[in-house]
């Protein structure tokens, strides 16, 4: 042999150990990989909200801070604009504070000058003038030419409503007002002898294109309390007000020139006056801010199942102020909202997850606040005439720990309540995240198909291990792996279509089935035994008696078949589902835990069969042969002997084929009906997580927060398989090592 | 005198616990019946699918005439009475394939020999009588109607060689766009040569596209022309465009052989075919073809790794606390949920490296992703992380298998430990590795989840492998046998109508799968018993 050759040779060697060594390493890697990655893309779920200073620029044109009426920024927070008590709207740099543009709104002097303006939509303001005159205008901010495709686009201001008064301008202490698509437009005024003056205008197109108009005015008076804050919804169909002495009163305005007492309700402790009411978006909810700094939203409930009418109630509690509530400012992309103490600090909130996100405070006390549509930047302007400007990174506020496992109470319902319901058709939807009934629904379809594997895979490896003669045995063995490499694809198809019409056809069959096949095999026992002596018997009793007991097994279902008609008339009146629904109001679904029992569990079966099989003919044959050899029966020994000595074993393959249900995805999707509820009940389906992911995934927009969240209910299936396996894997190591076995 | 046996262990047969070998015996038959139902619906219900059964003409009570298929029957709760369903076909007229009837009411079925059976492009199957081609002013018999027929299934290849025509051109058009798309991103001014070529170049091709197009459709337009009328039981004349007609046979008329014959055909159809009417009628070729390239591709990553895995594990690492760390992260890769597989394959492979991907290679075409979007690629490389421990666990128990004796023979010839492994262990392995091999290709050919969120579609127009440029394209979108069965059987908007061709698909899965993991078992037998003997 050359030195050369060895020298290659050992240099192969080397270069193999190291590749192979890199393989090894590589499957590690993979699964601290996946792991990493997963649990990557849902850490900004609960990552705290970044709220980064973007400027702060003195107030543009020698304004003072008492005189501006209303703050707010462009979509891009480039811009941002005033609109002020001459009228004016002054757009400026957000950056900078150079003016870009002024308009002046009043048009001409018999306006008057603008006294109070509030925020009605996204970007749309609603001015009251001293002439009693209301306006709703809406901003355009302005673009150059590189900007906007080679045209620049002027800055301007587009009035969209002109709304007069009808009573003198003195009389009205504020006003609002809000319009509809439909052609509604709805003023209100409060006067200052303590009365709402309702005025509403509508406007219908006939066929023809011909307009009428309608006109509707009316007086609420008698209120209960001087008014110290009140607010309009964006269809100005309800009206909220809050009074100096703590109560919140709500009338419908539905019912064109007759409004509506609704109710009225206390929102305050020791009658501390409300201060500050605000719409959420979405137009459910409203934000109420108290005197005492306490800060709630309120929406209408049914506060018993018999009630026909919803009343307001205090939902949500958030972080308070250490003073009065000023103003409340609402975003118009989700719920969250800006709320502004007397004290000048501001607090960002997220209702539905009663999350406090955010607290701002500057040196100089702040006086007003912007608060930008998309809700990603909040303006604040001083005391000292400043301007500051923080960009908001707020991408999922509804999801906390206690949105995704606990109760909420989400819009509309009337309790707080575990639900899953994720995306709807309109934008002001309130994703509905709880991951309870998705976990519920995992473990409820896992329990039942364990119920019906555990012992069938458990015995019948026993059986095959132990009692099952030597050739067969190794057919056994072939068959059932051969089961566990029938696709689950398959296995939820024939369980969907073909098992689960049969199920709801002869629902009393199979349940009386599971009581009747095991009384046959005893009755069948009993009834060999006398024969037992007959060589026939003898032959089978040689570890063929599961051939036996196959047409035992066929005749019990027939039986059950027989028995069940008669049976379902006498105890259910003929049938079960009516019977059912009737005395336990229990829906019966098509797709239930009875068929998932059975394709579950018929997936699971081969893994816990394989692995019990395995644990128990491992164990070694002298302890059996001393057992036997004591006098012990051949079941004797197998209960008391080999069972104790394979119980980890056996566990671990319960472990293991308990995973794989859980994570099980096919069968769950296409057998359950996939409906996310929380229920006990066999004859109900359910929505596991993991047929939860492959349902949203396709729609989930990446990065969003349903995105993020299918990726957290994969950590969770990962980490619980996880825990399972590793479990499983410690408890065969040990035996292994006990038993001294290699493999 | 005591017994001085103990009395718990007195025998008999209740006491030495004969009964409960009984009671296991029974729950091994269960789980072996429960296996032979499952085989057995899907083989009832998957092979007779293709049978050109005979039409009958049902007459009811009510004097209504109706042909039709009749498939099974349904007892109606409590009463006596038994439901018939029949399968009209003719969803054109009736608006369903299927139609139930109380057994009662059906006076007479016969099986008139006149009946058509005919397979169209849509709306199903028709049973009827032959009345007339086209106007009907010449009277036809049915060796008219077979050789128009015949006539009008030459002229649709013509149709169909034209449309491939268009659609090459189409392709182009696509290929010079993507290029002008380059270069204009490049930021290559508008008058610049190379991109004025390339337009006018689009411009005469597009031209070219529209003059075919409207070759293919006056082509089309002509055949349909070429019509003939049947007419249903009771009377109703339907006339049906001979070029829409796929099959048309008389299966009264049909012996055993031809039947058989007919049998085959279907089966080929079935094989090599494109799926019609939204998949539930006509062949699974590109379902197929996708499972066995996916599952091709799968194998390039599982295998190598597995197999230096299982190396490892076996050969090289010492026994200690890192190597039983790697084997519960194997046991863990094992027991992951699929998918997890499938959203990490999503999150990874698809957004993460096809995200970058397209960001260097394809800037022009964003926000079109071109690899950023699920693909046959990402697929199979979730499949390939998805199967490596079902490769390892092979590997290692295939080398474990053999003796020690051997290796230390190599040993003491002076053999290297890579020398030992590659010409003395990995030869003698070699069967059990293939085990290993055929399970994951059986695990991946027959798993669905995490292809359905990395690029799987119920319609792909485009194989991942043809004859244009570059051939072999990772980044499209793929079907498969699996998700074939969930989706014309879940999403298809006629369920009922579907199921023929679900089973179909499912015995065609179970087999291949059954085929593959029966092959593997078989094998790792044969050398357990090699090894078993060998060690003795």
């Amino acid at each position: 042999m050359s030195e050369k050759y060895i020298l290659r040779a050992r240099r192969n060697d080397r270069i193999a150990r190291w590749i192979i060594t890199a393989g090894g390493v590589a499957i590690i890697a993979t699964v601290i990989l996946i792991l990493v990655l997963i649990v990557e893309v849902t850490l900004p779920l609960f990552l705290p909200v970044g709220a980064e200073p973007l400027a702060e620029v003195s107030l543009p044109a020698q304004l003072r801070h008492e005189d501006v009426l209303l703050l707010d920024a462009d979509e891009y927070m480039r811009d941002g604009l005033v609109l002020t008590r001459g009228g004016r709207c002054v757009f400026f740099d957000l950056k900078t504070g150079t003016v870009k543009h002024t308009e002046n709104l009043a048009e001409d002097a018999s306006r008057g000058e603008a006294l109070a303006c509030s925020r009605v939509g996204a970007q749309q303001y609603c001015m009251r003038w001293s002439s009693g005159l209301v306006t709703i205008v809406t901003p355009d901010f302005g673009l150059s030419e590189a900007e906007n495709h080679g045209v620049a686009k002027p800055y301007a201001v587009e009035e969209l409503q002109s709304i007069p008064a009808s009573v003198e301008p003195g009389e009205i202490a504020t006003s609002v007002a809000r319009y509809t698509d439909e052609g509604l437009v709805t003023r209100v005024d409060l006067l200052a002898n303590n009365t709402f003056r309702v005025a509403q205008r509508s406007v219908s197109t006939d066929l023809m294109g011909n307009e009428s108009v309608e006109a509707y005015e009316s007086l609420i008076d008698g209120l209960p309390g001087g008014v110290s804050a009140y607010t309009l919804d964006t269809q100005g169909e309800w009206l909220y007000a809050g009074t100096a002495d703590g109560q919140l009163i709500r009338w419908d305005l539905g019912n064109l020139g007759s409004p509506k007492l609704v109710g009225a309700h206390k929102a305050t402790e020791d009658n501390v006056p409300v201060t500050a009411l605000e719409m959420v978006f979405g137009d459910v909810s409203v934000a109420v801010g108290t005197g005492s700094g306490k800060l709630t939203t309120w929406f209408p409930v049914r506060k018993t199942p018999e009630a026909v009418t919803k009343q307001l109630a205090p939902i949500h509690d958030l972080a308070p102020h250490d003073s009065a509530v000023t103003s409340i400012l609402t975003s118009r992309r989700n719920k969250s909202l800006v709320s502004l103490g007397k004290d000048g600090s501001i607090h960002l909130d997220y209702p539905t997850s009663e999350q406090h996100l955010l607290s701002l405070s500057r040196a100089e006390r702040v006086v007003k606040t912007g608060y930008t549509a998309r809700g990603d930047g909040i303006l604040a302007l001083t005391e000292a005439n400043r301007i500051c400007v923080w960009r908001i990174d707020n991408p999922h506020p509804e999801i906390s720990l206690s949105t995704l496992f606990g109760k909420v109470w989400y819009e509309g319902y009337d309790a707080p309540e575990y639900t899953w319901q994720s995306s709807a058709s309109t934008d002001d939807f309130e994703p509905k995240i709880s991951l309870v009934p998705l976990l519920y629904g995992s473990i409820k379809g896992t329990f039942y198909a364990m119920l019906y594997a555990i012992p069938l895979a458990l015995f019948g490896a026993v059986y095959t291990s132990h009692f099952a003669q030597g050739r067969i045995r190794n057919v056994i063995k072939s068959t059932v792996e051969t089961m566990a490499a029938i696709p689950s694809v398959v296995i939820g198809f024939l369980a969907a279509l073909w098992l689960a019409p049969i199920i709801e056809r002869y629902t009393v069959t199979f349940l009386l089935g599971i009581m009747i096949v095991p009384v046959l095999i005893v009755i069948f026992v009993m009834l060999i035994q006398p024969l037992r002596q007959r060589p026939f018997l003898k032959q089978v009793e040689q570890g063929f008696e599961f051939v036996l007991m196959v047409p035992v097994v066929l005749l019990a279902c027939t039986l059950s078949y027989m028995l069940a008609g008669p049976l379902e008339a006498l105890l259910f009146g003929g049938d079960l589902k009516q019977w059912l629904f009737e005395s336990a109001g229990q829906r019966y679904d098509q797709r239930n835990c009875v068929v998932i029992s059975f394709a579950l569990g018929f997936a699971v079966i081969p893994i816990i069969f394989t692995i019990a099989e395995d644990a128990l003919s491992n164990v070694p044959n002298s302890l059996k042969a001393a057992s036997l050899a004591l006098g012990a029966s051949r079941w004797q020994t197998v209960w008391r002997v080999v069972l104790p000595s394979a119980s980890p074993g056996i566990f671990a393959g319960i472990i293991i084929g308990f995973g794989r249900a859980v994570g099980e995805t096919m069968i769950v999707l296409m057998a359950t009906g996939n409906t996310p509820v929380l229920d006990m009940s066999i004859f109900n389906g359910m929505r596991t997580l993991s047929a939860n992911i492959a349902v949203e995934i396709p729609e989930a927009p990446l990065g969003g927060t349903l995105y993020r969240v299918l990726f957290l209910s994969a950590v969770i299936l990962l980490v619980f398989t996880s825990i399972l396996n590793t479990m499983a894997e410690l408890i065969r190591q040990r035996l292994r090592s006990k038993y001294g076995l290699n493999n | 005198m005591a017994s001085i046996i103990d009395p718990k262990f007195k025998r008999g047969f209740w006491q030495d616990g004969e009964p409960f070998v009984w009671g296991t015996a029974a729950a091994l038959s269960a789980i072996l019946i429960s296996i032979t139902i499952l085989i057995a619906v899907i083989m009832v219900n998957g092979l007779g699918v293709m049978w050109p059964s005979d039409v009958a003409l049902l007459s009811l009570q009510d004097g209504a005439q109706v042909f039709g298929l009749p498939l099974r029957e349904d007892p109606i709760l409590g009463s006596d009475a038994i439901n018939l369903q029949i399968k009209t076909g003719n969803r054109d007229l009736y608006g369903a394939d299927f139609r139930w009837v109380e057994k009662g009411t059906v006076r007479a079925i016969e099986y008139p020999s006149d009946v058509y059976t005919l397979e169209r492009m849509e709306y199903g199957n028709f049973y009827g009588r032959f009345k007339r081609l086209g106007d009907g002013a010449a009277p036809a018999s049915s060796e008219d109607l077979e050789k128009a027929w015949q006539a009008g299934q030459e002229e649709k290849e013509r149709i169909a060689a034209a449309a491939e025509e268009v659609n090459a051109l189409s392709r182009r058009i696509d290929g010079i766009s993507g290029r002008v798309l380059k270069l204009k991103h490049s930021g290559t001014p508008e008058n610049d040569a190379t991109l004025q070529g390339l337009l006018g170049e689009q411009e005469t091709a597009k031209q070219e596209l529209q003059g075919r197009m409207a070759e293919q459709s006056a082509l089309t337009q002509a055949l349909l022309a070429h019509t003939a009328t049947f007419v249903d039981a009771g009377g109703r004349e339907m006339t049906i465009p001979l070029m829409n007609i796929v099959r048309l046979y008389q299966p009264s008329q049909m012996g055993i052989g031809a039947k058989s014959r007919f049998y085959l055909s279907k089966i080929g159809e079935l094989l090599f075919d494109e799926p019609r009417e939204s998949n539930t009628e006509g062949g699974l070729f590109p379902a197929i073809f996708g499972t066995v390239m996916l599952t091709f591709l799968m194998s390039l990553l599982s295998f190598p790794l597995g197999l230096l895995a299982g190396i490892y594990l076996r050969e090289y690492a010492r026994e200690g606390i890192f190597i039983r760390i790697v084997r519960i992260a194997v046991n863990n890769l094992a027991g992951i949920p699929s998918i997890v597989y499938g959203i990490f394959g999503l999150g990874f492979f698809v957004y993460g490296i096809g995200g970058t991907i397209d960001a260097w290679f394809f800037p022009e075409r964003l926000p079109t992703p071109t690899f950023g979007t699920g693909g046959i690629l990402w697929a199979s490389l979730t499949l390939g992380i998805l199967t490596v421990p079902v490769v390892i666990v092979s590997t290692e128990e295939a080398l474990g298998a053999i003796p020690r004796g051997i290796r230390e023979g190599a040993y003491a010839l002076g053999s290297t430990k890579f020398q030992t492994l590659v010409r003395v262990l990995l030869p003698m392995a070699s069967p059990g590795i293939m085990t290993g091999f055929i399970l994951a290709m059986a695990r991946a050919a027959g798993e669905v989840a995490p292809l359905m969120i990395t690029g799987v579609v119920k319609l792909a127009p485009t194989l991942p492998l043809d004859a244009e440029y570059p051939f072999l394209h990772l980044d499209r979108k793929f079907m498969h046998l699996g998700f074939h069965i969930f989706d014309i059987g879940f999403q298809s908007p006629n369920v009922e109508a579907a199921k023929p061709m679900v089973f179909v698909t499912t015995l065609l899965l179970v087999l291949i799968v059954l085929l593959m993991s029966s092959t593997a078992i078989y094998m790792r037998g044969r050398m357990r018993e090699r090894y078993s003997v060998r060690s003795l």
